[in-house]
């Protein structure tokens, strides 16, 4: 059974649609990628899975349990986390304040010490910027932070929202080793992306999301040498 | 001025000036959650000053329908401003749920809600009107049961005033300040509190119920305004329930003379306020309020941000 599973979800903007129709599965263990163009509806998704956005028809499950009609609070409890499009830390408190309200939904005090250690481990930039204002942060390291901050939820599913962009290839190579690290450590990932072919190189499977439905889903390595595929997305 | 008038003149400054902080407190959480003045918020001090007259005097008012009626208990004058204040604190959600939900969960847009709000206040108003008349009321001077009512400092030519309830008003306004600082700065409540008013959507990424907040909001918004109404009240009397409507346009000077959205600017606002009235001589006391307004035109024109308001960082 599929830990997430979206079927024939619809979500609109007032009368843009964003999308149609989609079917869509993440299993246990997997980082699955959706991949498209600007606009094509990636990010309207994720925010249909976190509940930030009615959806228009269809249904979400998660572990086998329906949430379409959950609120996003109550999805965050369930076990999604997602770290948004654009970072949006919260600029006015400091790096560990963030991760503290990332564990929001836990009550186990001691071991969200632990795990605010273990994030300053994982991302050590964060940890020698504790108590600075997550404002002051630089694009890289409120990237960094956001997911983080998703992680101290102890997601079973953690959604990542371009996590690469607007930020220098060094970085973006850095952030994609953690990514992979998470997934190791057993995290469930759903990853939207604009850098595709870095994506599918992370991911097991890959949706291709275009004007709202999905046109080509598989394995990576197979679509990675699809001639449609490499020519739309590719830039093959 | 000799020096007497002047210490009395700064200690009636602080006191009434402290009131103004909390009441404009109120103001100041609704903003920074919702980033909408809620109007309904003079309504709220009128309420609050009237709900602890009635519990610690012991009947309802001198006119309207609940003339005759007596309240069958009454309570010491702590007990009466804490439930006045509790009971305002309701109210204030049940504002949040009729004037401002229905219109969030539609996505109207942030004018109506302030009409919406408007609205709320003038019906508030005069329902009270209607129930119990708008004569003016003083507390009874028994309400502090055996303290003395006032105490006279005096040395040489140099006579000074505290009343008693300049004292209380001042005690319980520092007091409501700092425990206010502490939920706010310190609690798990209070970060969450901030983070909604930081960014709704991604508190909710955080697991955060951001409706209940909003509700705590308002709830904490109603408790300070009315515990602010229930102290002006029982320090100058309850001068009909219009007065709120005064109270509620002084305290936007306060919110936007300390900066919008600050904690900190509404404490300041309220103090510099109060100070400012209390230097305005007795013979033009009528115009106490154009003071207000007057440090509020002041500052919008050298620095619109107000004293303590910050411009928002924005970070790409």
């Amino acid at each position: 059974m599929a830990l997430l599973e979206l079927e024939n979800v619809s979500v609109a903007y007032g009368a843009i649609q964003a999308v149609r129709n989609l079917n869509l599965e993440v299993h246990e263990g997997e980082i699955v990628t959706l991949i498209g163009a600007n606009g094509a509806g990636k990010s309207s998704t994720l925010r249909a899975i976190s509940r930030l956005l009615k959806l228009q028809a269809g249904r979400i499950r998660f572990d086998g349990r329906d949430i379409s009609d959950s609120a996003s609070h109550a999805v965050v409890r369930a076990g999604i986390a997602q770290s948004p499009e654009g970072r949006q830390v919260l600029t006015k408190q400091s790096v560990q304040d963030n991760l503290e309200l990332g564990a929001y939904v836990r009550h186990d005090r001691a071991a969200i010490k632990d795990d605010i250690e273990r994030m300053y481990r994982l991302f050590p930039r964060l940890g020698e910027r504790k108590q600075q204002s997550a404002g002051t942060l630089s694009g890289g390291e409120q990237q960094m932070l956001a997911i983080a901050r998703a992680l101290m939820s102890r997601p079973r599913l953690l959604l990542l929202d371009e996590p690469s962009l607007g930020l220098a290839p060094l970085i973006v190579l850095e952030i994609f080793s953690i990514i992979r690290e998470l997934n190791s450590e057993g995290t469930t990932i759903l990853l939207v992306e604009q850098n595709a072919k870095l994506a599918m190189q992370h991911a097991q499977r890959t949706y291709v999301l275009e004007a709202g439905q999905i046109t080509f889903s598989g394995l990576s390595r197979e679509l990675l040498t699809d001639e449609r595929v490499l020519h739309a997305y590719l830039g093959g | 001025m000799y020096t007497g008038e002047y210490l009395q003149n700064i200690l009636n400054g602080i006191s009434i000036g402290s009131v103004y902080a909390i009441f404009a407190l109120g103001y100041t959480l609704v903003f920074s959650i919702l980033g909408i003045i809620n109007f309904a918020h003079g309504a709220v001090f009128t309420l609050g000053a009237y709900l602890t007259y009635s519990l610690a005097v012991g009947h309802f008012g001198i006119g309207g329908l609940l003339a005759d009626m007596q309240v069958p208990f009454r309570l010491s004058f702590p007990l009466s401003l804490l439930l006045g204040s509790l009971l305002s604190g309701v109210f204030g959600v049940l504002i949040e749920r009729c004037a401002f939900r229905p219109l969030r969960l539609r996505g109207a847009d942030p004018l109506l809600a302030l009409v919406s709000s408007l609205g709320v206040a003038l019906v508030t108003i005069n329902v009270i009107q209607y129930l119990v008349g708008s004569e003016i009321y003083s507390f009874p001077s028994e309400v502090y049961g055996d303290i003395r009512p006032a105490f006279t400092f005096q040395r040489g030519d140099t006579t000074i005033v505290l009343r008693t309830v300049q004292l209380i008003i001042f005690a319980v306004n520092m007091t409501v300040l700092v425990l206010l600082r502490y939920l706010i700065s310190c609690t798990r409540v209070g970060k969450a509190l901030r983070a909604v008013a930081e960014n709704s959507s991604t508190a909710s990424l955080l697991g955060i119920n951001v409706d209940r907040f909003i509700l705590y909001t308002f709830f904490l918004s109603g408790f300070l305004g009315g515990m602010a109404g229930g102290l002006v009240g029982t320090s100058f009397g309850i001068a009909g329930p219009y007065f709120g409507v005064s109270y509620g346009l002084k305290g936007l000077a306060v919110i936007v003379l300390g900066g919008l959205g600050s904690i900190p600017g509404a404490v300041l606002g309220g103090m510099v306020i109060g100070l400012a009235e209390a230097f305005v001589p007795s013979d033009y006391s009528a115009y106490k309020e154009a003071v207000a307004f007057a440090y509020l035109f002041t500052m919008l024109l050298i620095c619109p941000r107000g004293l303590l308001g910050r411009a928002t960082i924005e970070k790409v």
